[in-house]
């Protein structure tokens, strides 16, 4: 719990006279007795925007949910437009001008965009139907330029549309400080454009902005300010953008300079993975696959590009055997498994990792043990049939947790409390044993640092080096560039088109993506 | 200074701490129930004496919660076992009356050794308790009908068909009641010589120990949370999904189906209406306190008998309303079940 601060902005605001929009001073936050936030602090201008960087599990969430009232922190003080405030419930950090939009949306989804907003409005101020709802959105839409249908079903929203509802949302609850947290790890590259550049305008008018990232790149492209974070602490607070480099960022967020290792250095062998003509129809919410083809060889990384949402999802649940193709072959390691198991397929080699970690590969309520265990109990790691071996499941857990420096893990900890990185880092842990033949990646370092991107691409290099195959499929185009050795299109649930590395150009890339070619 | 006070939800609650919140929340709820039977006109020295010295403290007292808690042990396993795999069992008195109406068959009509009669019984209740719920849970697989409806009403289904054959083939001819004959002596488990218990004892123990280290310390137990909690991610994982549902689905059914078996050759002797009548609703208070763990629905349906006990003998002496010891009931279960809110949540103020 947070005590108000004495005296409102003791720090030197960026304008003399005028209070800051956001201040955090001293925080610190322990969650079971670990330190999440140890004296943490953080100052936020009106009219800016402002990054927060920093590694997995610096604290970057922690911080913001303390400001917004999501959790109480230890210690520490906050001013809100400076005036002191120790919000005890989001309700209260928004009425006092803070709303936070957050990595999972928190919309009810069978509610409209309209009762959504008229749910949480509650029964304060003039707002009290739907339709005076409808019209407020469509107000405030038009206002900050942000398309929004107040009719339209939740559920029935891409993410982009929901994540604008959010926004609109918490700005009608009367929020001039948006937090955004990782709002560009779920959209494509087009749809993270226009998100940056509706917070740019909104900052224009007058509002303030935190914007937690790990990309370079839109700290550089649109952001005014940063602030780095790590282990816990402010150890960069709020540098002007323009005088910062990304070496130096990198080298501050992690401690280290980072090598940026390139493609796997191996020639391709044999083929390993061959699926032909897989076809899918398309469901109310999930694009179908045409024909799909390729062949996998070892030592080999084949590269899908593709703006997300043209049938990634549903090629990596045909591989992984969750959905079933009406038509189509695949052949692992010359073996047909078209019609196998996922557990077949998983004996024959293959490993996923999906790009929803929690969705498929691991069970957030689960013990970090039974995640790291979750698909090698049934194959008898740990004891037969009649008996199961929990101590040796932990001690099995505790040397991984070791082995891939898994941070704030123990063996008996609930998977889903980890930072981002470090889930991944399990489901790494879990799927690079050694039985792997042939590892499908779907955006494999989406929402991680640059540190655990490093580690998860050196991790698939390495893998790919020993003589296995990956097929890797990312919306991050560069990622896909600097791993493979060959790079297909995808495009509304085709290959577009798929050439080798040295052939690539941008704009044949560009072409294809853009769907004429 | 509570108004600064956030609720944060704990990490794993300790067991010294659970057990005093449950303890807590028992002597509330005992204590409003006093405070209820006293309005009611019970005198309140005589509380004591039936509540506490009764249930608990006399040896009869004692063993008639013990009988009662045994088909309790059975139905809230079978509620726990299904509630694992996030299968709705709502059909357990279904089931239970399958495995009574199985174990009156084989009670009633005689033939075959005499050594081999409990056994059969017991054998057939379980299958027939499966059978019945294997309906729902083809019905869920095949063709996603959802189990919450279907196993409920086909408990409706049950208890006609007990009518039926209560009313029909099996009325007793001796008295004409709807009730059937009484079992012969073979197809009654044998009394232990200690109140109203009965040789059923050894065979909810054995079972109920089978259950403990089946979920426990077999992989059966694994899976079941893993499909319990992401059933997408077991599958992916390559994890037998489907066989795990089944099985632990079945054998809530079986389970369900001895409770009934338990109760005509333990209790009752015959089949009548009533024997299975309120099982449903203590099954699912039973798995839910326990949080579906095999060791603590034991303890829990020894609690819960000792409150029906006291509930009986308070209703045959005293004259308390059947309302009333409802009322009681209900009081003394919230009570503990809002307990569990503070051994789930902290309060966590200004440092
Ligand atoms: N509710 C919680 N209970 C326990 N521990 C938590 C909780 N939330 C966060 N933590 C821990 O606090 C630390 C900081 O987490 P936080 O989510 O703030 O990191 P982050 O900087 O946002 O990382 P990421 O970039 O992965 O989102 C991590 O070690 C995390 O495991
Ligand atoms: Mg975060």
């Amino acid at each position: 719990m947070m005590r108000p601060a004495g005296a409102p902005g003791g720090r030197e605001a960026t304008s003399p006279g005028v209070p800051l929009a956001l201040d955090l001073s001293g925080v610190g936050k322990s969650f079971d007795g670990r330190p999440a936030l140890s004296d943490a602090s953080f100052a936020l201008a009106w009219g800016e925007v402002h990054a927060i960087v920093g590694e997995n599990g610096a604290g970057k969430s922690t911080l913001m949910n303390v400001a917004a009232g999501v959790y109480a922190a230890d210690e520490g003080v906050q001013t809100i437009d400076g005036e002191p405030i120790s919000p005890r419930s989001p309700m209260e950090a928004t009425a006092a001008g803070l709303g936070m939009v957050h990595q999972h949306f928190r919309l009810v989804d069978s509610f409209t965009v309209a009762e959504n907003v008229l749910l949480s409005l509650g029964r304060r101020g003039a707002v009290r139907t739907v339709a005076q709802a409808s019209a407020a959105i469509a107000a405030k839409a038009k206002e900050i330029g942000l398309p929004v249908d107040p009719a339209r079903i939740v559920a029935d929203l891409s993410t982009a549309e929901r994540q604008r509802a959010e926004i609109v949302r918490v700005l009608l609850l009367g929020a001039r400080i948006l937090v955004l947290d990782e709002p560009t790890a779920v959209l494509t590259e087009e749809e993270a454009k226009a998100l940056l550049s509706f917070v740019r305008r909104l900052a224009g008018q007058g509002h303030a902005v935190v914007l937690i990232t790990h990309k370079f790149r839109e700290v550089a492209g649109f952001c005014d300010r940063v602030t780095i974070m790590r282990h816990g602490r402010t150890v960069l607070a709020g540098a002007a953008v323009a005088e910062l480099d990304e070496g130096e960022v990198a080298r501050l967020m992690v401690g280290e300079t980072l090598t940026t290792g390139g493609r796997p250095a191996s020639t391709p062998g044999d083929v390993r993975l061959s699926v032909s003509d897989l076809t899918l129809s398309a469901g109310p919410h999930a694009q179908g696959l045409a024909s799909i083809g390729f062949d996998l060889r070892a030592g080999e990384v084949l590269g899908i590009a593709g703006v997300g949402g043209n049938g990634q999802e549903e090629l990596v649940s045909c591989l992984i055997s969750l959905s079933r193709p009406q038509q189509g072959t695949m052949l692992l390691a010359g073996r047909d498994v078209s019609a196998a198991s996922p557990r077949e397929r998983r004996r024959a080699g293959l490993r996923v990792i999906p790009s929803d970690r929690f969705d498929s590969g691991l069970i957030r309520e689960f013990a970090i043990a039974g995640n790291l265990a979750l698909s090698t109990v049934s194959e008898g790691a740990f004891g037969g049939p009649l008996f199961l071996d929990r101590a040796r499941m932990r001690k099995a857990a505790a040397t991984a947790i070791d082995a891939f420096d898994i941070r704030g893990a123990t063996p008996a900890r609930q998977t889903g409390l980890l930072s981002g990185g470090n889930a991944q880092k399990v489901l790494l842990a879990r799927e690079l044993d050694t039985g792997m033949t042939v590892l499908v990646a779907h955006s494999p370092s989406r929402g991680l640092d640059m540190k655990a991107t490093q580690f998860v691409r050196s991790a698939i290099r390495r893998a790919v080096e020993g003589g296995a195959a990956c097929l890797l499929i990312s919306e991050d185009l560069q990622e896909v560039l600097s791993l493979s050795h060959r790079v297909a299109v995808m495009n509304r649930g085709a290959i577009a088109g798929c050439r080798g590395i040295d052939e690539v150009t941008p704009e044949w890339i560009g072409a294809l993506l853009a769907g004429h070619a | 200074m509570l108004d600064a006070a956030f609720l944060v939800r704990r990490q794993a609650p300790g067991l010294v701490l659970s057990g005093f919140c449950y303890a807590g929340g028992l002597a509330f709820g005992l204590a409003v129930s006093a405070a209820l039977l006293v309005q009611a006109g019970v005198p309140a020295d005589a509380l004591v004496d039936e509540f506490l010295i009764a249930t608990f403290l006399t040896s009869d007292g004692l063993a008639q919660t013990v009988t009662a808690a045994l088909p309790l042990v059975l139905v809230g396993l079978a509620s726990a076992v299904a509630m694992r795999v996030r299968f709705w069992n709502i059909g357990v008195e279904g089931q239970l009356w399958l495995g009574a109406v199985a174990a009156t068959w084989l009670g009633i009509a005689g033939g075959g050794p005499d050594g081999l009669r409990l056994p059969s019984m017991l054998l057939l209740s379980a299958a027939m308790g499966a059978a019945w719920i294997a309906v729902p849970l083809v019905l869920k697989l095949r063709f996603g009908v959802s189990e919450v409806i279907s196993t409920l009403l086909l408990g409706s289904v049950a208890f006609l068909l007990v009518q039926h054959l209560l009313f029909g083939a099996w009325r007793d001819p001796a008295t004409g009641f709807p009730v059937t004959a009484a079992f012969a002596q073979a197809a009654r488990f044998g009394a232990l010589g200690w109140g109203q218990l009965h040789a059923g004892l050894y065979a909810v123990l054995v079972v109920a120990a089978l259950v403990w280290f089946a979920l426990e310390h077999t992989r059966i137990g694994f899976y079941a949370d893993a499909v319990g909690l992401n059933a997408r991610a077991a599958r992916a994982n390559g994890l037998p999904v489907t066989g795990t549902i089944v099985g632990l689905v079945l054998l809530s059914g079986a389970l369900s189906g001895l409770a009934g078996m338990t109760i005509v050759a333990g209790t009752e002797h015959r089949l009548n209406q009533s024997v299975g009548s309120g099982y449903l609703f203590s099954a699912i208070v039973i798995a839910y306190l326990a949080r579906a763990r095999p060791l603590w629905v034991v303890v829990v349906a020894v609690m819960l008998g000792a409150v029906f006990t006291a509930g009986s003998v308070l209703k045959v002496f005293y004259g308390i309303s059947e309302g009333m010891i409802v009322l009681v009931q209900g009081t003394v279960l919230i009570s503990i079940l809002m307990a569990q809110f503070f051994s789930t949540y902290s309060l966590s103020r200004p440092g």
